[in-house]
C-alpha cells in the first residue's frame, strides 16, 4: 500500500527539504513520518529517477564535502503542482475514510 | 576505509552489472548509490566498519530487485526517445524529399513519356505512404508521451509497449514505402542522365532518407531489446 503512495511521499519530502540528495530525502521521510515508513532505502532512487523523467523533479551533480559525487534533486514547478493535486486528493480520501470509520460523525438525515 | 570497502564495492558491481544494457544509467546509478551507502556507513555509530557496510546494504535492499526498478525507468526513457525519433525521422525525410524536388526541378532531366503513367502511380503511393507515416508517427509519439512511467513492469505497461511498438512499426513501414517510392521516382528522372555532381546530389538525398528509416528501425529494435532485458531481470 505504501508503495502506491511512494511518489507522493517522495515529492512531499523533497518539498519540505528543498534541494536534497537521495540519502537526505530518505532521512526526511523517516523524520517526518516518525519512522513509520520503513521502506527499503533502495526503492527511493528508482522513484527519484522516474519522477525526474516525468518532469516533476530536476537534478544536478555536485561534489560533497567527502569528495564523492552527489546527485541533488529539486522539485520543479510541475512537481509542485502535482504535489498540490495529490495533497487535495489525499485529503478528500482521508476525510471520506475518516467519516466511514467514525472519526467524523455522519450528518443526520433531517427527514 | 578503502581497505574495507569490499562489501559495498561488491554490491555496486552487481547493481552496475545488472544495468549494463544502459551504460550511462549504470554509471550514474553506481555513483549515486555509492554516495548513499558510504553516507549510511559514516552515520553508523557501531564503530564496526564491516558490520556497518552489511547493515547499509541490508537496509538498501536486493541489488537485482532495485536494478529491475531502474530498468523499467530506462525502458520508459528509451521508448519515449523512440517516439521522438519517429517524428524527427519523418521531418528529415520530408526535408530531403523537398530538397531533391527543388534540385531536380532545376536540372534539364525529364521523365520519358512511356514512364509518365507509372510515375503518377508511384507518386500517389509515395504521397499516401508519407502522410500515413505522419499520422501514425504523431499518434505513436502522443501515445507514449501520455502514458505514465510505471513503478514496475506491470502487464498493463507491457500492453502499452506492445501497442507503441506496433504504431512505431507501422510508421517505419509507411515511411519505408515512401522512401522506396522516392527512390523509384528519382531513378525515373536519372534514367537518361549521366553520372554527374547533380545526379549524385539526388542520389545522396535518397540515401539520407534510407538512413532515416534505418535509424527509426534501430530505435524500435532498441526498445524491444530493452524490454527483453527488463523482463529477463525480473525473472532472475
Amino acid at each position: 500500500m505504501l508503495k502506491g503512495h511512494l511518489d507522493m511521499i517522495v515529492l512531499a519530502a523533497l518539498s519540505a527539504a528543498g534541494s536534497a540528495h537521495g540519502y537526505a530525502v530518505i532521512e526526511e521521510i523517516k523524520r517526518r513520518s516518525g519512522g513509520a515508513f520503513d521502506l527499503p532505502e533502495g526503492t527511493i532512487y528508482p522513484a527519484l529517477h522516474r519522477l525526474e523523467q516525468a518532469g516533476l523533479l530536476s537534478s544536478r551533480w555536485m561534489t560533497a564535502d567527502s569528495g564523492r559525487r552527489r546527485r541533488v534533486y529539486t522539485l520543479t514547478k510541475i512537481g509542485n503542482r502535482a504535489l498540490a493535486e495529490r495533497r487535495a486528493v489525499w485529503k478528500q480520501f482521508s476525510d471520506a475514510i475518516g467519516g466511514l470509520l467514525g472519526a467524523n460523525r455522519p450528518r443526520e438525515n433531517p427527514a | 576505509m578503502i581497505q574495507d570497502s569490499g562489501i559495498i564495492q561488491g554490491y555496486l558491481d552487481v547493481l552496475a552489472r545488472e544495468l549494463d544494457f544502459d551504460r550511462s544509467l549504470s554509471r550514474c546509478v553506481r555513483q549515486e548509490i555509492e554516495d548513499h551507502l558510504w553516507e549510511t556507513v559514516e552515520a553508523d555509530q557501531s564503530g564496526n566498519m564491516l558490520e556497518a557496510q552489511r547493515r547499509a546494504i541490508a537496509n538498501f535492499g536486493d541489488a537485482r530487485a532495485i536494478a529491475a526498478e531502474f530498468a523499467v525507468v530506462s525502458l520508459a526513457r528509451r521508448s519515449r526517445r523512440a517516439g521522438v525519433a519517429a517524428l524527427l525521422m519523418i521531418v528529415s525525410v520530408l526535408v530531403a524529399m523537398k530538397a531533391r524536388v527543388i534540385w531536380l526541378a532545376a536540372t534539364p532531366w525529364a521523365i520519358s513519356d512511356d514512364l509518365r503513367a507509372l510515375r503518377a502511380i508511384v507518386a500517389a503511393i509515395d504521397r499516401y505512404a508519407f502522410w500515413t507515416s505522419v499520422i501514425v508517427g504523431l499518434a505513436s509519439w502522443a501515445y507514449i508521451r501520455s502514458r505514465r512511467i510505471p513503478a514496475a513492469f506491470y502487464p498493463a505497461y507491457r500492453r502499452q509497449l506492445r501497442r507503441f511498438s506496433l504504431l512505431c512499426g507501422a510508421t517505419a513501414a509507411a515511411l519505408g514505402v515512401s522512401v522506396i517510392s522516392d527512390a523509384v521516382l528519382t531513378a525515373f528522372r536519372l534514367r537518361a542522365a549521366e553520372l554527374s555532381a547533380d545526379s549524385v546530389v539526388a542520389m545522396l538525398s535518397v540515401a539520407i532518407e534510407i538512413v532515416c528509416v534505418g535509424i527509426l528501425v534501430f530505435q524500435i529494435r532498441a526498445v524491444a531489446l530493452r524490454a527483453a532485458s527488463t523482463a529477463a531481470l525480473l525473472k532472475a
